[in-house]
């Protein structure tokens, strides 16, 4: 017989073994009676010497070895029964850790999905991501000559894959543009997709010479063509060029890397859909091709990075400018959504943020426990008198704790499950993300209620346990702990809140309203300087020319929407400047409305002359005039300085600007400015009308400046939100904790509160003398919390928009708000003492 | 009635009696506290304290397997019998038992005062 059977038959067991003392209780008597004792004496004398039957029993359960288990069984049903018995405390208690809980899981559950859960593919172990490094140089991408020397003659893969995002691209003649990915034919049958209807790529039938196709995304499909399922075999023009529908993938179906786009091309195909495009033929092709591949059976990852090196060494013979001094290649697995492999250290900040949230919800949990294990303090006596060991005592309550920590996580998944739903569908998931916990979220969530259960609760049981009356060292570690949260949590909200407000109200240094920028996209056509520069002198004399228009410009880089970014640095005096250059055709000025403070912009075809934004000027020449001096060790000089903008990163006041004359060998990446004098959307159709009359084969992206700048401060908003979200939490929290504590202390000063009001103290006095104990850990927690945000802030610099993470008013405001909610959360349960019955009090004590 | 002398026996000693008593055949727990009674001459007595949770632990270790069924007064009581490794357990115990006396014997009866 097994525990398990011996535990599953417990009834029985107990009934054997009271048959088996009984059997051996009345032998003894009819001994005895048959040695000439009477019945009753008999009795009386084998009672005496058996001792206590019900002790007899126990240790022979004891001795049974299975009695921990029974006992704890036994526990269970008696913590249910005592929970049950007071539901107001239970109710708290699980509602407040399973905030605490919830909060934690959510941000794991998250966290789970973007890079433990693997993506639903066909092996996921195998699927690798394949990278270029070198000292100085990262590259997600690898250009596509190489991949294939790679996949030809690397043995570690089984298959190699290459995927390529491109420029949104027009649907027939939609205006809402779709963004699509080339994918090498090989694609879908590696990942072991399937196809909602029709058939995906596969590798020998679509190829560079075969009828341009497409695959749609489920999601496009329902979108645009209502699930019609006979759109397969029909054509669609995608940025003009005609292509066959060949099929729709799953719904299910999870693209690599991050990557949600709304169709599939034929990497093969490039070149059709993006006229003058060579990304397969040019080795220098500088777009992003991703690499991805299957080891081979029984090839390790480290293995793999093994050959590729070597690879790697005999393509840089014929290569030698395209492979980096030191290249090597990094394998990380594939099958993931996000890796987070060198990410910023936004992840232990939101993992330290949630964390404080569980702390508050935990210490809650302690200080609740201490104020019940009081209330408890008859019931334990007893059971101590009765003969109760310690440790049995002690394990009862623990296990009261854990039953605790157990309901608040079972309360905590459908609270973090619903939540999430609302993120994935708020935020655009791809459909295969799903919010239903697995196995290690569920894991995740017991932990934690095991955590919970067993770090904040201990110690008040053991006070309790030990009948300690003076609780006031963990109260204050608990306020602590509280206060100390609580504040980072305010503290970050309010710099973050200010960051938004900052950033929304806070004049950029140009005016962008009225400015649309025109984005030919020459550079994946394959443009020549030339044909560039041609092109986009008849754009923009064409574009003066049409009525509303004031001004149009080129620029490298256009404010707010620009999708690469470059910065240099210089040192002056020990000081690191940081620099945005800019390279400007001479209205740009105007077109921006930056205005010129000093000396003059660029003339026309101009060489050699910088201009400086105002802050870079004072930074490199302090009090001095910066016009006519030489620009560094070049031969640039400069010739003006203008008004300082926060055209490249709203969030960094630090940087400054430069601005160059365009150069004709980045013409094909030029960007063309229109201010018009009203609103720039009705400009649309106009400037759609001459980019099509001008050159058939580009479809310019035609984007309002104003749109790139809600972009940028939505993506603060939300940080924003999310923060003072966790914050409110936070406060909740906070705010029944110290009620509790606080109630708690006036419930055991009561007798004391009444004599002094009977002896005509006033309020202040009574206030001051209860709420004394908690002055000095609120001071410690607050002093506590400023300091750790004071470096959780300088994490945070870049997401602040301008404002210092040492802002005063934050920082005052949180703390003033922190102080107010608990001034006023501490002085309900004392004012409820002063309206005690001093008479009945002191005649009850 | 005078009572005989009791005394403590050693931690484990008492496994080691029953063993060896229950080794003689079926018998239920008031029997073995009985013939050890007996045949230590009422110099043992056995507390239904510890006799009861040593049989069960002797149990619980597989030494012992109980039946229930019907004594010579014709009542159910439960009957311990001895197993294949209760007796290889009882040949070791009883062996060790004996070098442990043994030993203790011989120091016990070295003169005193005389070191080797």
């Amino acid at each position: 017989m097994n525990w398990f059977q011996r535990l599953s038959k417990t009834g029985r067991m107990e009934k054997e073994l009271d048959a088996e003392l009984r059997f051996h209780f009345e032998t003894q008597v009819a001994d005895k009676v048959q040695a000439g004792f009477t019945e009753a004496e008999a009795r009386r004398a084998t009672r005496l010497e058996f001792g206590g039957i019900e002790q007899v029993k126990e240790d022979c359960r004891e001795s049974r070895g299975t009695l921990w288990l029974a006992s704890i069984a036994q526990d269970l049903r008696f913590g249910a029964r005592i929970l049950a018995r007071s539901p107001g405390f239970s109710a708290t208690a699980i509602v407040v850790l399973a905030m605490g809980i919830g909060v934690c899981t959510l941000a794991f559950s998250l966290y789970n999905i973007a890079a433990l859960q693997p993506l639903p593919v066909r092996d996921p172990a195998t699927l690798v991501r394949i990278q270029r490094r070198s000292p100085a140089n990262i590259n997600p991408g690898v250009p596509y000559a190489s991949i294939a020397y790679y996949r030809d003659n690397a043995k570690s893969f089984s298959a190699v894959m290459a995927t390529m995002g491109g420029t949104p691209l027009v649907l027939n003649q939609d205006e809402k543009r779709v963004s699509a990915t080339f994918v090498s034919s090989n694609y879908f049958s590696e990942l072991g997709a399937t196809a909602a209807t029709g058939r995906l790529f596969t590798a020998p039938r679509d190829n560079a010479a075969s009828a341009p196709v497409c695959v749609l995304s489920f999601r496009l499909w329902q979108r645009k063509f209502d699930g019609d399922p006979s759109i397969v075999g029909k054509s669609i023009r995608l940025g003009g060029k005609p292509a066959t529908v060949i099929g729709v993938a799953a719904e299910t179906f999870a693209s690599l890397g991050a990557d949600d786009p709304d169709l599939w091309l034929p990497l093969l195909q490039h070149t059709y859909f993006v006229e003058g495009s060579k990304p397969l033929a040019d080795p220098k092709f500088e777009g992003l091709i991703g690499m991805w591949g299957r080891l081979a059976p029984g090839v390790s990852r480290a293995s793999a990075e093994q050959e590729m090196l070597a690879l790697t060494n005999q393509l840089r013979k014929i290569y030698p400018t395209v492979i980096w001094d030191h290249e090597y290649i990094v394998i990380t697995p594939g099958a993931h959504f996000l890796s987070f492999e060198g990410a910023p250290p936004v992840l232990p900040l939101v993992g330290l943020l949630v964390f404080l949230i569980l702390a508050i919800a935990c210490a809650n949990l302690g200080g609740l426990l201490l104020a019940r294990g009081a209330g408890r303090e008859r019931e334990i006596q007893l059971r101590f008198d009765l003969g109760a060991r310690k440790m049995r005592v002690f394990r009862q309550l623990l296990t009261e704790n854990l039953l605790l920590g157990f309901l608040g996580s079972i309360a905590a998944l459908p609270l973090s499950y619903g939540v999430l739903r609302l993120v994935l569908v708020y935020s655009n998931a791809p459909s295969w993300m799903s919010a239903l916990p697995d196995w290690r979220v569920c894991l995740f969530v017991t932990a934690m209620g095991f955590v919970a259960a067993v770090l904040f609760g201990l110690l008040p049981t053991v006070q309790t346990i030990y009948r300690k009356k003076d609780r006031s060292l963990w109260h204050q570690f608990v306020v602590c702990v509280q206060v100390g949260a609580s504040c980072v949590l305010l503290i970050l909200a309010g710099l973050l809140v200010r960051a938004t407000l900052h950033t929304l109200y806070t004049d950029p240094g140009f005016g962008y309203e009225q400015v649309l920028a025109i984005d030919p996209g020459m550079a994946g056509h394959g443009f020549t300087s030339a044909q560039a520069q041609d092109y986009l002198e008849r754009l923009q004399n064409r574009l003066r020319a049409v009525p509303g228009v004031t001004f149009v410009s080129i620029a490298w880089s256009p404010p707010l929407v620009n999708k690469t970014v470059s910065f240099t640095t210089i040192d002056v005096a020990g000081h690191r400047i940081m620099i945005y250059p800019n390279w400007v055709s001479p209205e740009f000025f105007q077109t921006m409305q930056i205005p010129l403070l000093r000396g003059r912009t660029f003339h026309e075809g101009e060489k050699n002359a910088v201009i400086l934004s105002q802050s870079l000027a004072r930074k490199r020449w302090p009090g001095e005039d910066p016009i006519g001096k030489q620009w560094e060790k070049s031969n640039d000089v400069v010739i003006g300085v203008v008004g300082n903008t926060r055209a490249m990163e709203l969030n960094n006041t630090d940087a400054t600007e430069m601005y160059y004359p365009p150069v004709a060998k980045d013409s094909s990446s030029m960007t063309v400015l229109v201010r018009a004098a009203g609103d720039p959307n009705t400009l649309t159709p106009a400037i759609k009308a001459i980019a099509g009359s001008i050159d058939t084969s580009l479809y310019p992206t035609i984007t309002p400046l104003t749109a790139g700048f809600r972009k940028s401060v939505s993506r603060v908003e939300q940080i924003a939100t999310i923060v003072s979200l966790l914050g409110s939490i936070a406060i909740f929290l906070a705010v029944v904790g110290l009620l509790g504590l606080v109630s708690y202390a006036v419930a055991r000063r009561t007798k004391e509160i009444a004599i002094r009001r009977a002896f005509g103290a006033n309020h202040t006095e009574i206030f001051s003398s209860v709420l004394r104990r908690f002055a000095w850990p609120v001071l410690i927690g607050l002093i506590a919390g400023v300091a750790t945000t004071v470096a959780l802030a300088q994490i945070l610099r870049r997401m602040l928009y301008g404002i210092s993470g040492l802002d005063p008013i934050s920082y005052i405001s949180a703390i003033a708000i922190l102080l107010a909610i608990l001034a006023a959360a501490a002085l309900l349960p004392v004012r409820r003492a002063f309206r005690f019955d001093i008479a009945r009090i002191l005649h009850i004590e | 009635m005078e009572t005989p002398p009791k005394f403590d026996l050693p931690q484990g000693t008492l496994d080691l009696l029953i063993l060896r008593v229950v080794a003689l055949g079926p018998i239920h727990g008031y029997a073995i506290a009985q013939r050890i009674q007996m045949i230590s001459k009422e110099a043992l007595q056995i507390q239904q304290g510890s006799l009861y949770p040593a049989l069960h632990r002797l149990e619980n270790k597989n030494f012992l397997v109980a039946e229930w069924g019907p004594t010579e007064t014709g009542r159910e009581a439960k009957f311990y019998r001895l197993t294949a490794k209760g007796l290889t357990q009882l040949k070791i115990e009883t062996e060790s038992w004996e070098r442990l006396t043994d030993v203790v014997a011989t120091i016990l009866k070295h003169p005193l005062g005389e070191p080797s």
